[in-house]
């Protein structure tokens, strides 16, 4: 009797569903909830095949790109003066758009599910890595004083202290990894595979056939769905709690002046990786065009002042859809993450649809977000605003549940009321796995516009990699990477300066750096 | 074009990149030693009954006939054709003569050596009920396509006398919905693909084939290094061999070769009938009077020459050198 | 007070920042503490007394003068886990039990793992049955005697209590007092104790350093010469008169 009402809320929502799927049937945009039912019901053998097939492509890239993530992030908090090249060379390897990694990747490993796990592990790597870097070094000084008043060093610190103490942080990272590795894997697919999700969904798209469309992207976000509930049932039979105290900053903060050189070397380094790889690898000049080639084409060859004026003015149309984009994205994320601390039944609905749009390859959302808003601004900043704004919400989420209990208990004291106890104590303490999400965000924006572009508004910087890779431009589409990233490292350096602003006076423990 | 255009250091040697590369694909697929040549032929897209002619070959051991081991490798939205071709990790590459031009442009050593689609597939689709049927009809009308084909839109248009700037261009990705939404009223696709898909959701639609309009523009062509044509000649004639033993079967039973396909790729989702209304509308762009009287795949100078002249108006200016016979007269001289 | 083995500073004093907005915490201090003993160290607060015993402890660098306890810097002694301290905020791992926590002690110290004793040293806090907790679920001061356990594991020559027995309520402070201060006697531990109640340096400590309002110096330095255990009497409240005399200045 109680479980009643529950049944009947669902059987009115697939019934609205489907009346309103049928109505709009003529648009080819929505498939009724029957109708993929039937389709599932047919196919369930070919169904079950592409998800074993993806789902193991996405568990391996799972497994190496978080082991990848955890690895650089104990790196940087050994090796301090690692981190600022650390940093800049991952965020770089997740600003490589698919059009220039699948040809190489595929190059690389012939025929075979090689590109697609490696896709599937570059997608959680800088996330992840992001993620456990906030946790390693959410450490209150009296636990650094504690293992140092032993006379024990970096290593001990970590193992008894540091590691544990971000094992919170990585149940977060892992969280929003999983559904990434999943569309890394389908994602993946497109650079030539014989089976998977992501072969059914563009043949489903190419068909106009919504049931097998719908069918697989349910089914991609269901995945998502559980493996993310999944992960977040073993953080909390790790019973992981709080911490009982104040973070407190470290002794030993480090000028400026350092920082910016250590930028200079981490982007020298990365110039090094490129050249260093494509040779390594004996890659073609043809498609693997390496720094030197992009100097010339953007500044000694006859046209260079035409190729940077066209590079450029793609760039300008990218950022403004790009910069709202993000920002209207890190808002809701953070918005949904206060909203769900004060109303939690909320979660229910929130979360699963967060996962879902998460999981599910933009070129099968984008038809829809395009049919509802249209192929104006519009549509793409919710597109880049749908990509980004979901890793902000788990960060946040969990940022707000580490919100120190002796505070909390102080405003309860008081009787303050939940929206004071937000504004009080969990907003600040959610700031730095807000900023770490802001900083996760910048990549992951320049992505979705990129592929926005490309697939609805055929403006910027997306159209015209898509452009120049279908004519063979290698050396455009080089340039255009090389912009991208600079970009990149530019917006992550002026979140960078804000985020050590804010944390300064909030939470000084992150600024080790 | 001067004959050499060197990107490869190395040619005849295993360069490191191949020791790599070798390594890995041991390592991801491990494989049975056999006495065959292998060979790797790079396709254009997904697998579908597009490429049948070549799983003819392979299922029916034409290729094995010729003491060759082909590997067929599928392509994708994101999988270009011309880097493995140009790296070595395939012997061939099925490509289109534009998209040739474009990485020969660029320094790419390639060669055309044989065309599988004699007309271009490219045609501009409509809804029955608001036709598309003459290239003046494009005026007034929104299309959708993908920017990137803009210059085959302005060369159709150069072709017909037809004021590009009446057309409404409306960016989208490739598939029928904003077609059928009626976000636009026709669209730049293939006639094999998004005509058949509406064809099986029950919506009838106006095609006007591109290729009927002046666009002169071989598709499907087999392409492959000057190196390979210098070095591995053998196996090129092989492998064109077995093409056009598996596309003469084609020829004979497109629909068997529809059945096949579904047979050979349970997982790639394929819909028999939908493979089957592909099957024969890609026959007339494959075959015609110059393959019924000198065998498939084959192209002449005249063919040439109007491709030179399409080509020229889509901004990739190629000579004929681009096309290189040798093979297919070596395949037909000694059949 | 030449005992090589004592506790020597000599002209430690610690200034933070530089220039203008420089301050000074802690004048240029000599002190000599002999080996075996305990020690209090009041002021009030913010004085700089803390900073002190970091100093002490090498988790601060002195900007002038220096430290040997026994010959050793605190560095060196730090390396061989020769000390340990017990902090203000107790700093238990919250994802440790009690017993983890405690078992902490021996393990940093790189000490062979010794339940036994562990549970012996729970026991002498006054926290049987507790071992199986979490922080989470002890109240303050049982998470300070968890600290102080903790630092006791480790079996340290110098034993440095930032003001352990803050949050304990005050009957089990006093059987505290009354516990511990044989134990670190018995051990030969050297045991520098900052503290706010005048009443717990007396009774636990052989000798009371008086310090001034920042920067802190040394206004007062008293010697305890009374036989443990300590109860009421008129000598300690004497005694704990004289201190609050020199806190008054």
């Amino acid at each position: 009797m109680i479980r009643m009402p529950r049944v009947v809320v669902w059987a009115a929502l697939l019934l609205g569903w489907e009346v309103f799927a049928r109505l709009t049937a003529d648009g080819f945009v929505i498939a009724a909830p029957t109708e993929i039912a039937q389709y599932v019901w047919r196919n369930t053998g070919l169904l079950w095949r592409a998800t074993g097939v993806t789902g193991w492509v996405a568990l391996q890239g799972f497994v190496w790109g978080n082991l990848a993530g955890v690895m650089l992030a104990l790196a940087a908090v050994l090796i301090p003066r690692a981190e600022r090249g650390l940093l800049t060379l991952a965020l770089l390897a997740f600003c490589l758009p698919l059009v220039a990694t699948g040809p190489i990747l595929r190059v690389l490993y012939g025929p075979g599910q090689g590109p697609q796990v490696t896709l599937a592990a570059l997608s959680v790597v800088y996330t992840t890595f992001l993620s456990v870097l906030v946790g390693l070094r959410a450490v209150p000084q009296s636990w650094l004083d504690l293992a140092r008043s032993y006379g024990r060093g970096p290593v001990t610190l970590l193992a008894l202290v540091r590691l544990p103490a971000a094992l919170p942080y990585l149940v977060a990272g892992l969280q929003i990894a999983a559904p990434a590795a999943f569309l890394g894997a389908m994602v993946g697919e497109f650079t030539g595979a014989e089976r998977g999700l992501g072969v059914l969904t563009v043949r489903a798209l190419r068909g106009l056939d919504l049931p097998a469309t719908w069918a697989v992207a349910l089914l991609a976000a269901a995945l998502s769905m559980a493996a993310f509930a999944g992960i977040g049932a073993l953080g909390r039979r790790l019973s992981l709690a709080p911490p009982e105290i104040l973070l407190a900053a470290p002794d030993d903060a480090r000028g400026r002046a350092g920082a910016s050189i250590q930028g200079i070397a981490a982007v020298a380094v990365a110039l090094a990786v490129w050249q260093g790889a494509m040779d390594a690898f004996d890659l073609p000049r043809f498609f693997a065009r390496r720094p030197g080639d992009v100097w010339d084409y953007l500044v000694t060859a006859p046209e260079a002042g035409a190729h940077r004026a066209n590079l450029l003015a793609a760039l300008g149309e990218t950022l403004t859809v790009a910069l709202p984009g993000y920002g209207a994205g890190l808002l809701l994320g953070a918005g949904l993450a206060a909203l769900l601390t004060l109303a939690p039944p909320l979660a229910a609905l929130v979360l699963p649809v967060s996962v879902a749009l998460r999981s599910i390859p933009i070129i099968a959302t984008a038809p829809l977000i395009v049919w509802a808003l249209g192929r104006g601004a519009a549509g793409s900043i919710t597109v880049v605003a749908v990509m980004i704004f979901f890793p902000t919400l788990v960060a946040c989420l969990h940022g707000l549940a580490r919100a120190p209990r002796p505070l909390m208990d102080l405003f309860d004291s008081y009787d303050a009321g939940p929206l004071r106890r937000l504004w009080g104590v969990q907003l600040p303490a959610m700031l730095p796995a807000f900023f770490a999400s802001a900083r996760m965000a910048v990549p992951a924006a320049i992505l979705a516009v990129t592929t926005a572009e490309w697939l609805a508004t055929g403006r910027g910087i997306g159209a015209l990699m898509a452009t120049v890779a279908s004519t063979s431009d290698y050396a455009m589409l080089w340039s255009a990477i090389a912009v991208i990233g600079l970009a990149a490292l530019a917006t992550h350096a002026g979140v960078a300066a804000l985020e050590r602003a804010v944390l300064r006076r909030t939470s000084p423990e992150q600024l080790a750096g | 074009m001067t004959p050499t255009t060197p990107i490869r250091r190395e040619a005849l040697t295993p360069t490191r990149r191949e020791a790599l590369v070798l390594g890995a694909a041991a390592l991801l697929t491990p494989r049975l030693a056999r006495a065959a040549t292998p060979a790797t032929l790079q396709l254009s897209w997904l697998h579908s009954v597009q490429f049948a002619g070549s799983y003819i070959a392979q299922s029916r051991g034409y290729w094995g006939d010729a003491g060759l081991d082909v590997t067929l490798l599928p392509g994708g939205p994101n999988a270009p054709v011309e880097p493995p071709v140009v790296a070595g990790t395939a012997l061939v590459g099925i490509s289109a003569a534009d998209y040739t031009a474009a990485a020969v442009n660029q320094g790419a050593p390639f060669r055309i050596i044989g065309v599988a689609m004699q007309k271009n597939p490219f045609a501009i689709a409509s809804l029955a009920a608001n036709p598309v049927a003459d290239p003046r009809d494009l005026i007034g009308r929104r299309i959708g396509m993908a920017l990137a084909n803009m210059p085959v839109l302005e060369a159709l248009c150069a072709l017909n006398d037809v004021d590009i700037a009446g057309i409404e261009v409306v960016p989208t990705q490739y598939d029928a919905a904003p077609l059928v939404q009626g976000q636009v009223d026709c669209l730049l696709c293939w006639a094999t693909d998004l005509p058949v898909a509406m064809r099986m959701q029950g919506i009838d639609s106006t095609v006007m084939l591109l290729a009927d309009h002046g666009y002169a523009v071989h598709s499907q062509t087999y392409i492959a290094t000057q190196d390979s044509l210098a070095n591995r000649r053998a196996d090129l004639v092989a492998l064109m061999k077995g093409e056009i033993r598996g596309w003469g079967d084609y020829h004979a039973g497109p629909e068997a070769a529809a059945n096949l396909t579904v047979q050979m790729f349970p997982d790639a989702g394929l819909d028999l009938e939908t493979q089957k209304l592909q099957a024969e509308r890609q026959v007339p762009l494959m075959f015609s009077d110059l393959t019924d009287a000198q065998g498939f795949g084959w192209f002449t100078d005249d063919t040439v020459a109007a491709n030179i002249e399409t080509l020229a108006l889509l901004g990739k200016p190629v000579s004929a050198d681009l096309w290189d016979r040798s093979i297919l007269e070596e395949v037909y001289g000694a059949g | 007070m030449t005992d090589p083995r004592a506790l020597r500073l000599e002209g430690v004093a610690k200034r933070f920042g530089d220039g203008a907005g420089a301050i000074q915490a802690v004048a240029p201090c000599d002190v000599a503490i002999a080996r075996g003993t305990t020690t209090a160290l009041v002021g009030p607060s913010g004085c700089g007394k803390s900073t002190l015993l970091r100093m002490i402890a090498g988790l601060e660098a002195p900007t002038d003068g220096g430290i040997l306890f026994g010959g050793e810097t605190p560095d060196t002694l730090r390396r061989r886990a020769g000390l340990a301290m017990a902090f203000q905020d107790a700093a238990l791992l919250p994802w440790l039990r009690l017993r983890g926590n405690v078992a902490l002690g021996r393990k940093l110290a790189r000490r062979v793992p010794d339940a036994a004793a562990d549970d012996a040293l729970i026991r002498l806090v006054g926290l049987a049955g507790f071992e199986r907790r979490r922080p989470a679920e002890l109240s303050g001061g049982m998470r300070q005697r968890a600290a102080i356990a903790r630092a006791l594991a480790g079996d340290p020559d110098l034993l440095l209590l930032d003001e352990p027995f803050g949050a304990v309520d005050e009957l089990t402070r006093e059987r505290l007092n009354a516990e511990l201060a044989p134990l670190w006697d018995a051990r030969g531990t050297t045991t520098l104790l900052v503290t706010h109640s005048v009443i717990e340096a007396v009774r636990l400590s052989d000798r009371v350093l008086v310090f001034s309002p920042r920067p802190a110096r040394v206004v007062a330095d008293i010697a305890v010469p009374l036989a443990r255990p300590r109860h009421s009497s008129a000598a300690l409240a004497d005694l704990c008169e004289a201190v609050r005399a020199a806190l008054r200045g």
